[in-house]
């Protein structure tokens, strides 16, 4: 196995069982995934609200300690880090979050958002020096230096802030970009080209991404493998190509039969190749938040509810991912002839990696 | 231009809507004007600022200060929505239009039973229906937007947001209003779910033979939904046909580049942005407002403001009229 530079071991991440839950909500069960450290890539995590993605991307950011399981950078678990160690893993791996309304402080020019964190990690540069980062880095994203610095964040469209917060994380030199829904709340015109920065930054300055969406054709456009969450479970992993074009689990069907695509010729609901869904998809009942809950702790499929191909196995087991096809795995019991994985296994297809076997 | 088979449900000339600042007036909207058909589904898709919720609100009489109606008109049947008095407009409301608005789901009174809720509002329009007639009301408007009739007894805290959205759309609907508008119904919703509420709204339609305004900037929701398209950008109607001709052949260059920057399932790594911002509201460039980003400039373009225009017209049918506010289509091709 190849060295890893941010990975995710089987992580588990759980939420309540407090003083007035009844019941642990688990955010993320047992997922794996990893950037490789001789190449950049961009990996996406996509999944519907409570899926669990963004619970993922802050465990990867160190955030929050995972409940079990562990994050490791370049090799060494994120709490064995001593703290340059852990100022390194601070540096090198940034984030970009959704809201690019509310991480701005208003009483500030947007200088000192950028000029903040240039001093705390590069405090040998000159001013004229870090000047001049602020400005290459604008530039790498699109904004003019003039159009930008000297205002308020509210002078600002999203757009723009979203980039500067692009922006922000590149001041850093960071070899992970952790980007959580950094375009649903920016406009159309303006949402390919802040992905495009992003592609671009990834590209030129060999930074990996992780691109945490609900949106799988943005996810499709960007990224080269994705994971597929479901209820805190990674149901679907691997290349993006075969994960969006034929997927393999139930789960990723529906979704990718419900994308809403601009082209009349593709009615809503249909595969993308034409054929039209199978009379239950989608159907099922529509859950309440205690629904929800409740499913969680059973130990079936987390889709066995809402899944047209449910069979008995479904209720009593929660499948594994298993290898489906050469760098993709699903968790399903309809592929359950094909081999299981180890967690290194998943780890390396999640990257698009050599083949799992 | 009425053709035979286009009768007409709401009738919008000319539509101005400014917001009174201290700056000066920001023009939300400016001059709009559409025929919304009967029975017929119509977008109106736009970023941010491009007044597409101004022009929901104002259809509703419900724009507030420092915002005004400046001028327009709006026929619906034997109403014009905007000279009725305000009593006149709130029985128009729920009754002959009605609103879905932005985040319904987070209207509702959290400590009131969502049958109540529906019940309020029959109560404001009608006197009288009380007791176990109500109860038979609320539970069919609750079959209606396709949920269980125990759904009455719950409060919303206990609905997941699909049915909420749903609530919201059974109070809209209460009065079989005529004319519906969707603002952005399903943009706070998981995309799986989504569909399921649009199909829903659209199956309510059907059943009240009302015509719909959808409004929103997701074109792939408009791709799937509408029968024809408007397209507005910095307070104006730019474009507006047949969804399908819209999207495979835009006529305004906006609608051209805004229809390329979306993603799809044929292209990886490839993005097409539009370059530039959208223009200040309060202080917009001479000429077309999309002249300083678009590519096809021509002269007149920085000096004289487009109007929609017909570029491709039918005399049986507005159906399948094509129009647009750019200079590049002037006069009509067939």
């Amino acid at each position: 196995m190849s060295a890893s530079l941010l990975e995710a071991r089987r992580v588990r991440m759980e939420f309540g069982g407090g003083l007035f839950e009844r019941q642990r909500l688990v955010a993320v069960q047992g997922a794996s995934l990893q950037l490789p450290a001789d190449r950049p890539v961009v990996v996406a995590i996509a999944g519907e609200s409570g899926s669990g993605k963004t619970t993922l991307a802050r465990l990867l950011l160190g955030m929050i300690p995972p409940t079990s399981g562990s994050i490791l950078y370049q090799g060494t678990e994120l709490k064995q880090l001593d703290r340059s160690g852990y100022q390194v893993f601070r540096r090198q791996v940034q984030a970009v979050f959704q809201d690019p309304f509310g991480v701005f402080n208003p009483f500030y020019r947007v200088d000192h958002s950028l000029e903040l964190p240039v001093s705390k990690f590069f405090p040998e540069l000159t001013r004229d020096q870090r000047r001049e980062r602020i400005e290459e880095g604008l530039r790498a994203v699109g904004l003019r230096a003039e159009e930008t610095l000297g205002r308020y964040p509210h002078q600002l469209s999203g757009g723009q802030r979203q980039r500067i917060m692009v922006t922000r994380a590149l001041l850093l030199d960071p070899k992970v970009i952790v980007a959580d829904e950094p375009v649903s709340m920016v406009d159309a015109s303006l949402r390919a080209t802040i992905l495009e920065s992003l592609f671009r930054i990834h590209r030129e300055r060999n930074i990996s991404l992780v691109y945490i969406t609900h949106d799988l054709t943005t996810a499709y456009q960007l990224s080269h493998t994705i994971l597929i969450m479901y209820r805190g479970d990674v149901v679907e992993v691997g290349d993006v190509e075969q994960v969006i074009k034929a997927p393999r689990h139930p789960y990723t069907q529906l979704l990718v039969r419900s994308i809403p695509l601009a082209d009349t010729k593709r009615r809503w609901g249909e595969d993308p190749d034409g054929e039209p869904a199978p009379s239950q998809g989608g159907a099922g009942p529509e859950t309440t938040e205690q629904a929800l809950s409740i499913a969680n702790g059973t130990g079936g499929c987390p889709f066995a509810d809402r899944c047209p191909h449910v069979m008995a196995s479904c209720q009593q087991t929660n499948p594994s991912l298993v290898l489906t096809d050469p760098g993709r795995a699903a968790a399903c019991h309809l592929y359950e002839e094909a081999p299981a994985l180890s967690a290194e296994q998943i780890a390396t297809l999640s990257h698009g990696g050599t083949e799992g076997t | 231009m009425t053709g035979n088979r286009s009768r007409v449900a709401l009738s919008v000339e000319d539509l101005r809507v400014h917001y009174h600042t201290e700056r000066g007036a920001i023009r939300a909207v400016e001059g709009v004007s559409f025929d919304l058909l009967a029975g017929e589904r119509l977008g109106l898709v736009g970023e941010s600022g491009s007044g597409k919720t101004t022009t929901a609100m104002a259809l509703m009489r419900l724009i507030r200060p420092p915002g005004r109606i400046e001028s327009g008109r709006a026929q619906l049947g034997d109403l014009e929505l905007l000279s009725l008095s305000d009593e006149q407009m709130r029985q128009a409301r729920f009754a002959h239009i009605s609103l879905i608005p932005q985040g319904v789901m987070n209207s509702l009174n959290p400590v009131m039973r969502v049958g109540a809720q529906i019940a309020d509002t029959i109560q404001a329009h009608e006197q009288g229906p009380g007791g176990e007639k109500m109860r038979a009301r609320v539970s069919d408007l609750l079959s209606l937007v396709e949920l269980d009739p125990d759904t009455a007894q719950m409060y919303p805290h206990e609905l997941s947001g699909g049915m909420k959205q749903r609530v919201g759309m059974a109070i809209s609907v209460a009065l079989r209003p005529q004319v519906i508008i969707a603002d952005e119904p399903t943009s706070a919703l998981d995309v799986v779910v989504q569909k399921r509420v649009m199909d829903t709204l659209f199956r309510v339609q059907g059943e009240l033979d009302a015509a719909v305004i959808l409004v929103g900037h997701d074109m792939g929701l408009m791709a799937q939904c509408v029968d024809r398209l408007g397209v507005m950008y910095a307070g104006r109607l730019v474009e507006l046909g047949p969804v399908q001709q819209l999207l495979e052949q835009p006529l305004h260059p906006y609608t051209r580049l805004l229809v390329s920057s979306l993603p799809s399932l044929d292209r990886r790594g490839e993005f097409r942005g539009i370059p530039g911002l959208p223009p200040s509201l309060l202080d917009p460039p001479a000429g077309c407002p999309f002249h300083p980003r678009c590519p096809e400039a021509i002269d007149g373009c920085t000096t004289k403001i487009p109007g929609l225009t017909t570029v491709v017209a039918d005399d049986d049918s507005a159906r399948i009229e094509r129009r647009a506010a750019c200079h590049l289509h002037t006069g009509v091709t067939s």
